[in-house]
C-alpha cells in the first residue's frame, strides 16, 4: 500500500528483521480499564493498519502478521519487556552450554496443540528442522538458527537443539513468535498453504476464519492452560472471539474507536497523538527495543569515506527539532543506534547533541569550502549525498525531509531517493546509497550484527575491523555481563565514527476504548490478547 | 428480426466479447512481465532483511511459482488456467487471486451500483432542467455543472465531503463499512464526475432533439411544453447516454481504487491499489480480466436494450 | 472519464485560413470571461512550472519547523505545513513536476497514438483490421486501470507516470489518426495528385497530416484537462514524483494525515488542480465552438 504506510510500516514492515513477538509484561497491562476483576467472554474487536501477508507465524514478516499469529502460538520462552529478562513458557527451564553451542530446553508436561496431538520434545525439533529448511520463506526465523546443526529429542519433554558456532542469540530467538512452535499437521503442509491458511498451534486461540484483506477472526481455545510466566493468568483466555480488522485510513481507525465499533486501534501516527488525547481518547505508547530509526552511512562511497563528512552529518542533525516539530511528545531522540529498553543499551545522548557550528567547523578543517549555491566542495566534488529510503517508511517522509534542510544549513546536500521495497536487496547489493534509512525492532541487541556485519545486511560495508570483532563477539558470548560490554563497544563506534546516524526512538500508539482492559504489549511493543477482557 | 437473426447476432457479439477478453489477458500479460521487478523478491520481504537470502532458495521459490519457464510457456500456461478461472496466487500474500478478488468484488459492485443509482437521476435531471429553463442565465449556469463536475479531481471531492460532512458537521460517518451510511459519501464521491459527464451528454442529446421538425410538429399540435418535453424529446437522449453508461460502469469500478482508498473502504479498488504499490502481478492481471469481464458484460446488456428503448434500432445493425 | 471525454472530442473538427484566426481567436476571447480567465490559468500555470521563481521568493524545501500548521493567512496566503513550508510556495513549484508530466505524457500519446493510426490508415487491410480491433479494445477498458497496469509494470516515478497516462491515450489518438488518413485518403484531390503520378503514400502524408492537425489538436487540449487529473491521481496514490517534490496529488496525499485539523493541506492543493483542470477543458470547449462558429 504505498499511498499511506503509518507508523507500523515503517517500524516493521521491510528491515524488520527480528520478530520479537515474544509474551507479555505482568508488570505492564495497559492502564485504561486495568482495574476491576476479568470477565470472561465477550469479544474484543482491534483495528489494524495492514492485512497480515501470511498467516504462518514462522514465514511473518509484517508487524500485523506478527499480532494476528501471536495469540495462534505459544514460544519456548517468552521476554520480559521491562528488564529483557527471558523466562518460562512452553520450556519451563533450559541451559546453554558449551559457550552457547548447545542448548536443552525442558518443556511443561500436558500442553496439546489445537488439534489435540501433544507438544513434545519430538515437535520441537521437527519445528526446527522445517523452518531451517522453509529458508528463504521464513528469513526471520532462519536468522535465529544460523548454524543449526541439528535437534535432539532426549526424551519426551527434553529437547537439545545444537549449533556449529555459538549462538547467544538463539535464546532470545526462541521467545519471538518467529519461533513459535506449530503442530504436526501445519508443518506437512506446502509453505504457501500454511500462509494462507493459517496454523495449528498451541496458543490461547485458535483462527476461526479470515477474510483477505478484511478481517481475522480467532476463538477462544478451551483447555488452554500454560500461559507465559509473565501471563497474570495461565489458564483459557477471557475473550470468547477476538476480531482483527483491516481498516489502512488512520482517520477511520479513530473513527472507529471514537464510537465504539473498535476497542483496540493500532499503530497512530505520533502527529495525532496529542490532539486525540485532547479529546479524551485512551492511548497507550510503547517503544519497541531493537534498532531506531537511523541513517546508516555507506562508508565505501569517497564522499562518506571522509570520518570528518560522516561526523559533520552527526553534529547536523538536530534530533530535537525533528521530534518536536512532527510526533510530539511521543517519540524521543535517539540516543543511541539502540532503543532504550534494548538489552545491553547504552546512552550516548552527550555525543548525539545538535551542534551545527560544530558541525562546521570539522568540515572546515578537512578542506571543505562553501560553494557559490551554498553546497561545499572539495577538490572540485561537491558534497551532495544520496539518502536512499524504501516506499515502507511513507511516514517518516517529513522527518527525513527535515533532516534534509539541517544538513543543508551545513553546506551538505543531501537527494532524497525513494526506492520501491521490490528493489531493496538490490540497492543493498548495488550500495548505490551514502545514507539509507531503517530501523528494526528486536529485543536482541544481535540485531546489530545482522544489520552492521559483512555477513549480515552489511548497510555501511565496512570491511571488517573493531565493529565487526565487537558484534561476532557479542554472539559468541554466553555471559550476560560480557555480552553488554561488547555490545556497548559496538554502539559506541557505530555513534562516534558516524557509521549510523540515529535519528529518534520510534513509538507504537495504540488506542484502548473504554469496553477494553488487560490488553498487553510485548517487548516490541506488539498486542497480546490471552488477558484481556471487555466490560 | 427473425428469431435467427437475434441468435446470429447474439454469437456473434458473444464471439467479440470472448475476443475482448482474450486480448485484455494476453495485452495485461505482456504489459505486467516486462516488470523490471522481481516478485520472488517482494515475497521474500525484498531480501532486506538481516541476512542474504539463499540465492539456491531464492531459485526453488522461482522454479515453485513457474517464474523461471521461458515467457511463452508461463503465457499459454497462464492462459488455459485463467480459462478455468485461476489466476495464479499473490506473491505478496499466497491467496489464490481469483478468491482474494471474489472477497472485494461485491463491495465494489455495491459501490458502484449506488454511485449510477447517483448518477443516472442527477446527470439525467440536470439535463432535463438545463434544456427546459428558458432562462437564459439559469441555463447557463445548469450547463456549466457537468463541466465542473468532471475537472474535479475525485480524491480531492471525497477529502472535502468527508472534511465537511464528517470531521465539520459529523453528519456521517468519516467511512469504514459502518452500515448504510458509510456508503453515502463514497458513493456520492465516485457519483460526481459520471453524473456530470452523463449530463453533458444527454444535454447535448437532448438540444439536438429539440430542433428536430417533429418536436415542433408536436408543439404545432397542441402539446404542452413539458408533455413535449418528456414524451417526445427525452426518450431520444436515451441512447446516447445508455451507450455512455457501458463506458461508464467502467470507469467507475476504477475509480473505486481512488475512492475506497480515500474512505478506506473495502473492495477491489483498495486490492488493486495494494497490488500496483507492491508490484502483485498475478493479482493486478487478474484485477484486470475480472474488470473486463464486468466490463464486456455490461455492454452486451445494453447492446441488447437498445431495441426495447427505441424500436427504430435493429440489433446488429440490419434494416428490417 | 478520459475515454469518453476523447470521444466526445473526436466530433469537433477543426481548421483555419491562418489570418483570420488570431482575429477570430481575439474575439472569441473577449466576447467570454470565463474563457478569459482560464487562459490567464493555464498560462499562470505554465509560467510557475518553468519559472516559479517569478510567483514567489520562498524555497519550497524550506522548512521553519517554528511556524508549522499556520492557516492561510497574510505572508502564507495557503498556509504552511508540517514542517512550516510555504504551502503556496510548494504549489506554485508542483506546477512543474505535474504539469511537465502532463505534457509528457499528451505528447506522448500524440506522437505514438497519431502513429499508429497513421500506419493503421496507410497499412494493408488485415494490419488495419487487426490495429483497429487493437484500438477498440484499448477504448474499453478505464483509463485509469491502463495507467495503474503500466505503473505496476514500470514502477512508480515521473516518467514512469507520464509514460502510464501517455500510453493509456494512445488508442483515442489512434482512432482519430486512422479516421483522418481513411478520409483524406479516399478525397477527390489525393486521387487527383495520384492521377499526376505522384507517389502514393508521400502525396498522402503531405495531406493528411495537415488535415488531422486539427481534429488531433482538439482532442489533446480535451485529453490534457483529463490528463492533469490522472496524473494528480497516481501521485496521489503515491506513484508518483518522489518526495520532497512537490508534485500536486502527492500534496493532498501528504495532506491527509492532517485532515482533520489543517484543511488547507488538502483544500488548497486540490483546488489548484481542479481550477487547471477547469481551464483547459474550458479552453478545449472554446476550439468546439470556434470551429462551429465558422
Amino acid at each position: 500500500m504505498p499511498l499511506k504506510v503509518t507508523t507500523c510500516g515503517a517500524v516493521c514492515a521491510v528491515l524488520l528483521v527480528a520478530a520479537c513477538g515474544s509474551g507479555a509484561s505482568a508488570g505492564n497491562p495497559a492502564k485504561a480499564g486495568g482495574s476491576g476483576q476479568p470477565k470472561p467472554g465477550g469479544r474484543l474487536t482491534a483495528a489494524l493498519s495492514s492485512a497480515p501477508d501470511c498467516l504462518d507465524p514462522q514465514q511473518a514478516g509484517s508487524s500485523t502478521t506478527i499480532t494476528v499469529t501471536r495469540q495462534l502460538v505459544d514460544s519456548l520462552t517468552d521476554q520480559d519487556p521491562a528488564t529483557g529478562e527471558i523466562v518460562p513458557w512452553l520450556a519451563e527451564s533450559w541451559k546453554a552450554e558449551s559457550g552457547a553451542r548447545r542448548f536443552t530446553f525442558t518443556l511443561k508436561d500436558g500442553v496439546t496443540f489445537s488439534d489435540g496431538t501433544p507438544l513434545d520434545a519430538q515437535a520441537v525439533k521437527d519445528n526446527f528442522d522445517h523452518l531451517v529448511k522453509l529458508g528463504a520463506r521464513a528469513v526471520q526465523a532462519s536468522t535465529y538458527l544460523s548454524g543449526y546443526r541439528r535437534s535432539v529429542a532426549v526424551d519426551a519433554r527434553t529437547v537439545r537443539v545444537e549449533f556449529d558456532h555459538p549462538n547467544a542469540p538463539f535464546l532470545y530467538g526462541t521467545s519471538t513468535t518467529s519461533l513459535g512452535i506449530v503442530g504436526k499437521a501445519t508443518l506437512a503442509k506446502p509453505a504457501a498453504d500454511r500462509c494462507a491458511s493459517g496454523v495449528v498451534g498451541s496458543g490461547p486461540f485458535v483462527l476461526d476464519h479470515y477474510t483477505p484483506n478484511q478481517e481475522v477472526v480467532e476463538r477462544r481455545r478451551d483447555g488452554y492452560a500454560w500461559g507465559s510466566a509473565l501471563a497474570p493468568h495461565k489458564g483459557a483466555a477471557y475473550l470468547d472471539q477476538v476480531v482483527f480488522q483491516v481498516v489502512p485510513e488512520e482517520s477511520v481507525r479513530v473513527g472507529r474507536l471514537r464510537s465504539g465499533q473498535a476497542d483496540v486501534v493500532s499503530l497512530l501516527q505520533p502527529q495525532a497523538a496529542p490532539q486525540l488525547r485532547q479529546e479524551g481518547l485512551a492511548l497507550e505508547t510503547r517503544s519497541p527495543a531493537g534498532l531506531v530509526y537511523s541513517l546508516n552511512v555507506n562508508v565505501s562511497r569517497p564522499l562518506t569515506a571522509d570520518p570528518a563528512v560522516r561526523r559533520a552529518i552527526q553534529k547536523a542533525v538536530d534530533r530535537r527539532q525533528i521530534v518536536t516539530t512532527l510526533y510530539g511528545s511521543v517519540y524521543r531522540p535517539a540516543t543511541s543506534v539502540l532503543a532504550g529498553s534494548t538489552p545491553g543499551y547504552t546512552d550516548l545522548g552527550a555525543d548525539l547533541a545538535a551542534d551545527p557550528a560544530g558541525a562546521g567547523r570539522l568540515l572546515d578543517g578537512a578542506g571543505w569550502k562553501t560553494g557559490a549555491d551554498g553546497v561545499r566542495v572539495k577538490d572540485g566534488r561537491r558534497l551532495s549525498l544520496v539518502l536512499r529510503w524504501f516506499s515502507t517508511y511513507a511516514a517518516t517522509q517529513s522527518a527525513l525531509e527535515l533532516v534534509q534542510q539541517q544538513l543543508k544549513v551545513v553546506g551538505v546536500d543531501v537527494v532524497l531517493k525513494q526506492t520501491p521495497v521490490s528493489q531493496a536487496l538490490q540497492a543493498f547489493k548495488d550500495g548505490d546509497y551514502d545514507l539509507i534509512l531503517g530501523d528494526a525492532p528486536s529485543a536482541d541487541p544481535d540485531i546489530l550484527r545482522r544489520y552492521y556485519t559483512a555477513r549480515g545486511l552489511n548497510a555501511v560495508r565496512l570491511p571488517g575491523g573493531p565493529l565487526q570483532t565487537a558484534l561476532d563477539g557479542q554472539a559468541a558470548e554466553s555471559d550476560t555481563g560480557k555480552r553488554a560490554a561488547q555490545v556497548a563497544a559496538a554502539q559506541t563506534l557505530l555513534v562516534r565514527d558516524a557509521y549510523a546516524i540515529p535519528l529518534f526512538e520510534g513509538s507504537v500508539i495504540v488506542g484502548v476504548g473504554a469496553r477494553a482492559h488487560g490488553v498487553r504489549f510485548d517487548s516490541a511493543a506488539r498486542l497480546q490478547f490471552h488477558d484481556a477482557w471487555v466490560s | 428480426m427473425t428469431r435467427r437473426d437475434m441468435a446470429r447476432y447474439l454469437a456473434r457479439r458473444l464471439a467479440q466479447a470472448a475476443l475482448v477478453l482474450w486480448a485484455a489477458f494476453t495485452l495485461s500479460f505482456i504489459v505486467l512481465y516486462l516488470l523490471p521487478g522481481d516478485p520472488i523478491e517482494i515475497m521474500t520481504g525484498g531480501g532486506a532483511s538481516g541476512d542474504a537470502v539463499d540465492p539456491a532458495q531464492i531459485a526453488a521459490l522461482r522454479h515453485e511459482y513457474g517464474f523461471d519457464r521461458p515467457l511463452a510457456v508461463q503465457y499459454l500456461d497462464r492462459l488455459a488456467a485463467a480459462l478455468h478461472g485461476d489466476f495464479g496466487r499473490s506473491v505478496t500474500s499466497g491467496v489464490p487471486v481469483l478468491g482474494l478478488i471474489r472477497t472485494g468484488l461485491p463491495a465494489t459492485l455495491t459501490l458502484t451500483g449506488l454511485a449510477v443509482a447517483l448518477a443516472v437521476p442527477a446527470g439525467a435531471g440536470l439535463a432535463l432542467l438545463a434544456t427546459y429553463t428558458r432562462t437564459p442565465r439559469l441555463r447557463r449556469l445548469l450547463l456549466s455543472l457537468p463541466s465542473l463536475g468532471v475537472a474535479l479531481p475525485t480524491f480531492w471531492v471525497g477529502l472535502v465531503l468527508l472534511q465537511v460532512v464528517s470531521f465539520r458537521l459529523r453528519l456521517l460517518p468519516s467511512a469504514g463499512d459502518a452500515g448504510p451510511a458509510a456508503q453515502v459519501l463514497p458513493a456520492v464521491t465516485l457519483a460526481v464526475p459520471a453524473a456530470a459527464a452523463l449530463a453533458q451528454v444527454l444535454a447535448r442529446g437532448l438540444d439536438n432533439v429539440l430542433r428536430d421538425p417533429y418536436v415542433e410538429t408536436a408543439h404545432a399540435k397542441g402539446a404542452g411544453r413539458l408533455r413535449v418535453h418528456l414524451r417526445h424529446v427525452a426518450p431520444n437522449a436515451v441512447i446516447p447516454a445508455l451507450t455512455l453508461l457501458g463506458l461508464v460502469i467502467g470507469e467507475l469500478m476504477t475509480n473505486a481504487v481512488v475512492v475506497e482508498t480515500v474512505f478506506s473502504r473495502d473492495g477491489l479498488g483498495r486490492i488493486t491499489a495494494t497490488a500496483v504499490g507492491a508490484e502483485d502481478i498475478p493479482v493486478v492481471q487478474g484485477v484486470v480480466v475480472v474488470s473486463a469481464v464486468v466490463i464486456v458484460l455490461v455492454n452486451l446488456l445494453v447492446d441488447l436494450a437498445y431495441p426495447l428503448l427505441d424500436p427504430r434500432i435493429v440489433l446488429g445493425g440490419r434494416a428490417s | 472519464m478520459t475515454g469518453l471525454v476523447t470521444g466526445l472530442a473526436a466530433e469537433a473538427p477543426l481548421t483555419a485560413g491562418p489570418g483570420r484566426r488570431a482575429l477570430g481567436a481575439a474575439r472569441l476571447l473577449l466576447s467570454r470571461p470565463g474563457l478569459l480567465v482560464s487562459v490567464v490559468v493555464v498560462l499562470l500555470a505554465l509560467t510557475a512550472a518553468f519559472l516559479p521563481g517569478l510567483f514567489t521568493s520562498g524555497d519550497p524545501l524550506a522548512a521553519a519547523p517554528a511556524r508549522s500548521l499556520l492557516p492561510p493567512g497574510p505572508g502564507h496566503p495557503f498556509g504552511t505545513d508540517q514542517l512550516g513550508r510555504d504551502l503556496f510556495t510548494r504549489v506554485v513549484y508542483g506546477a512543474g513536476p505535474s504539469l511537465k508530466v502532463t505534457v509528457v505524457a499528451v505528447a506522448a500519446g500524440v506522437v505514438l497514438g497519431g502513429l499508429l493510426g497513421l500506419v493503421a490508415g496507410l497499412a494493408v487491410r488485415w494490419l488495419d483490421d487487426v490495429i483497429a480491433r487493437v484500438i477498440e479494445v484499448l477504448l474499453a477498458v478505464p483509463s485509469l486501470l491502463l495507467s495503474l497496469t503500466l505503473v505496476t509494470a514500470l514502477g512508480s516515478g515521473t516518467v514512469n507516470v507520464a509514460l502510464a497516462v501517455g500510453l493509456a491515450n494512445v488508442a483515442g489518438f489512434a482512432r482519430i489518426m486512422r479516421a483522418e488518413v481513411l478520409r483524406v485518403r479516399t478525397s477527390a484531390y489525393v486521387e487527383a495528385a495520384e492521377a499526376f503520378g505522384a507517389r502514393r503514400h508521400s502525396v498522402l502524408l503531405r495531406h493528411v497530416l495537415p488535415n488531422a492537425y486539427g481534429p488531433l489538436l482538439a482532442v489533446a487540449t480535451l485529453s490534457t484537462g483529463t490528463a492533469v487529473l490522472a496524473v494528480a491521481a497516481l501521485g496521489f496514490l503515491g506513484y508518483g514524483a518522489a518526495p520532497p517534490a512537490p508534485e500536486w496529488g502527492a500534496l493532498v496525499a501528504q495532506g491527509r494525515d492532517y485532515l482533520s485539523s489543517a484543511w488547507w493541506l488538502t483544500t488548497m492543493p486540490g483546488l489548484t488542480v481542479a481550477a487547471v483542470a477547469l481551464a483547459v477543458n474550458r479552453i478545449a470547449r472554446a476550439e468546439g465552438e470556434w470551429a462551429g462558429l465558422r
